[in-house]
């Protein structure tokens, strides 16, 4: 698993998509970290090496011999070893410039955490979308990054290669059956709810009055996101109609067909922010990604792999997909409906101050920018979710640079 | 349309206001991160009725103003501030107005100077200029904050920000502060959801505060 993480790492960065403004690109900090590690690795080894050769030398000294060779052996070995550790020492000062081995680098340049960048455009097939899920699990133990790369390569199999059937498709239900048998012991709430879509958005409408929550195929979406107003057009009002009449008519006609096809969610507080989650496969309840944007935004760019043309919305989307890869790291099949409650805790982006500094706008050390708090708390909602007790206050608020995580 | 808030320069008790605050407030810009864009002006006009009988002046009101701002740039907009009208136009009503003869420009003033971006705020900082004279009258800022147009959830924010700008201010210690002043939008028929409306309206409140400021101090 390591050996293939890092090749495969090695090989994303000669991946052009980079925005960063660093002198140095992190894809290039990437591949001179890898190498300087790989570097350590065989120095290592060379010393595991030698340590035995050493300890061969000594067990050869203490048998009964005239020669001095274990003598000259020993020598030998002690100074190649001596050689081996220095090298050892600079490539770990080396590393500890770059950051690698400190905690620095997480704060100062944006190549190991979440930010590695992706071009991921919705409907163009790029086959390294698994990328951002594996780094938005940085913080994850290995098991559950193992998990998450299967099942990610899982569902990008099964989205592209369909016709290959794998039986991987029994597995998730029965999971999910496991899991409703364990809910309906423990939980408060029916387990039932958590299967389909149209129970979640009906509990998540009662839980969070404010919210707007819409369903769309995927085409359909596409035609929503170019009507929807951008911050360019005149008329907000007339441009949102046509749309909604013509997806009615499609809904009426087909019901069944309809329902199968959800591919996207959208989750609106008007004036404060529009989130779209997209569904992986159409039709299912587990979510692949998200992303967040003005209200006031519109185009072709607005999808779940999309980015806002805002900082604070785009920093938003960014943080939420290491939020997504643990919901979906949770497993119990309750991944969808923590993740739009979680997206609710956002209502009060504009007005809830951070909870270490107790401000609302705070510059923003790595974007040198004036921002509000960007990063909601998420690791109680799937056991909240679980034991039937949600309330949003769990969901703390907190600006990027006092956030508790290292994310 | 983004949320903006127009604050004009009060000068303290006694001292003058001059273009070496405009530039200690564009260099404090430039202290909080903020990228220089490029040049922003606006224009603004009193109109006085032009009438054959003089004694009917009275019944006509006295702050007629007409101001075109930076933003709209094919926009022309009207505002009776005492009797809470705010009109849009198209831009080629000044030309229809001077045809008519019906009312002419009795002062004429510009608002000019840089505009900056710091992430999601826009700033622009700028001095009030009569159209053929350097001297400045005032200075004005207009801060945006792009991502929403909603007046009430960006409240927060914007009074935030201007903490963090007037510290940042405070440092240079400047004889006098920038000011933003409340109004009641709903008086002008304006909502919640901002428009260009909403700053035409704010600069008519902006000229009355500066000119009573200066009718204080000659009086």
């Amino acid at each position: 698993m390591q050996t293939l993480h890092q090749s495969q790492l090695l090989q994303n960065t000669a991946e052009p998509a980079n925005n960063q403004s660093e002198s140095d690109a992190p894809p290039k900090q990437v591949a001179q970290a890898m190498e300087r590690l790989n570097q350590a690795a065989r120095v290592i080894a060379d010393i595991r090496l030698g340590a035995d050769r050493i300890l061969e030398a000594m067990f050869v000294a203490s048998q009964p011999r005239h020669t001095d060779m274990p003598l000259q052996l020993f020598l030998r070995e002690d100074a190649s070893m001596r050689q081996h550790l220095q090298d050892l020492r600079l490539i770990g000062k080396k590393l500890e410039e770059s950051g690698v081995l400190t905690e620095s680098l997480r704060s100062r340049s944006n190549s190991w955490g979440l930010h590695m960048p992706l071009v991921c455009p919705d409907g163009a097939v790029v086959a390294y979308a698994w990328k951002r899920q594996l780094a938005g699990q940085a913080g994850a133990s290995a098991v559950d990054r193992t998990r998450l790369a299967l099942k990610a390569f899982t569902d990008q199999k099964r989205r592209f290669f369909p016709h290959i059937d794998d039986g991987l498709k029994m597995e998730p239900r029965s999971k999910k059956l496991c899991a409703s048998h364990l809910l309906s012991e423990n939980g408060r709430e029916d387990p039932v709810d958590y299967k389909t879509l149209p129970d979640i958005q009906s509990r998540l409408e009662k839980l969070v009055p404010d919210v707007k929550v819409s369903t769309y195929g995927r085409l359909n979406w596409l035609k929503r996101a170019n009507y929807l107003p951008g911050s360019t057009s005149d008329d907000p009002t007339e441009a949102s109609k046509p749309i909604f009449q013509s997806s009615s008519k499609l809904r009426s006609g087909i019901q069944n067909e309809i329902v199968d096809k959800i591919a996207v969610i959208e989750l609106s507080f008007p004036s404060v922010f529009r989130a779209v989650v997209s569904l992986n496969p159409a039709g299912s309840v587990d979510p692949d990604a998200v992303a967040f944007f003005s209200p006031d935004e519109g185009g072709s760019y607005l999808h779940a792999r999309g980015f806002s043309v805002y900082h604070v919305y785009k920093h938003i989307t960014e943080h939420a997909a290491t939020a997504l890869q643990y919901f979906l790291g949770f497993g119990t099949g309750t991944a969808l409906y923590s993740l739009l409650l979680w997206i609710c805790s956002f209502e009060s982006l504009f007005s809830k101050p951070c909870s270490k500094c107790g401000r609302l706008l705070a510059m923003d050390n790595k974007s040198a920018l004036i921002l509000p708090p960007l990063h909601r708390t998420y690791q109680e909602l799937p056991l909240a979710v679980k034991t039937g007790e949600v309330n949003l206050d769990i969901c703390e608020a907190y600006h990027s640079s006092c956030s508790p995580d290292d994310s | 349309m983004p949320v903006k808030w127009v604050l004009h320069w009060q000068p303290n008790q006694g001292s003058t206001v001059s273009s070496q605050i405009l530039n200690e407030a564009t260099q404090c810009v430039e202290s909080i991160n903020g990228v220089k864009e490029g040049r922003w002006k606006a224009t603004l006009n009193y109109y006085k009725p032009l009438l054959r009988d003089q004694t009917n002046q009275a019944e006509f009101p006295r702050d007629f103003l007409g101001i075109s701002l930076a933003d709209q740039p094919n926009k022309y907009y009207f505002i009776i501030r005492s009797q809470r009208i705010v009109l849009e136009a198209d831009s080629s009503i000044q030309l229809i107005m001077e045809r008519l003869q019906s009312y002419k420009s009795k002062v004429a003033l510009y608002f000019e100077g840089f505009q900056y971006q710091l992430g999601d705020f826009r700033l622009r900082v700028g001095k009030v200029v009569p159209t053929h004279s350097e001297n400045v009258r005032g200075i004005v800022m207009e801060v945006e904050y792009l991502p929403i147009s909603s007046m009430e959830k960006s409240r927060k924010v914007m009074e935030e920000f201007l903490e963090i700008w007037h510290e940042a201010l405070s440092k240079r210690s400047l004889p006098g502060k920038f000011v933003n002043i409340d109004l009641n939008f709903g008086e002008f028929g304006l909502g919640d959801n901002y428009t260009p409306q909403h700053t035409a309206v704010r600069y008519a409140l902006v000229m009355a505060h500066m000119i009573a400021t200066v009718q204080a101090v000659r009086g």
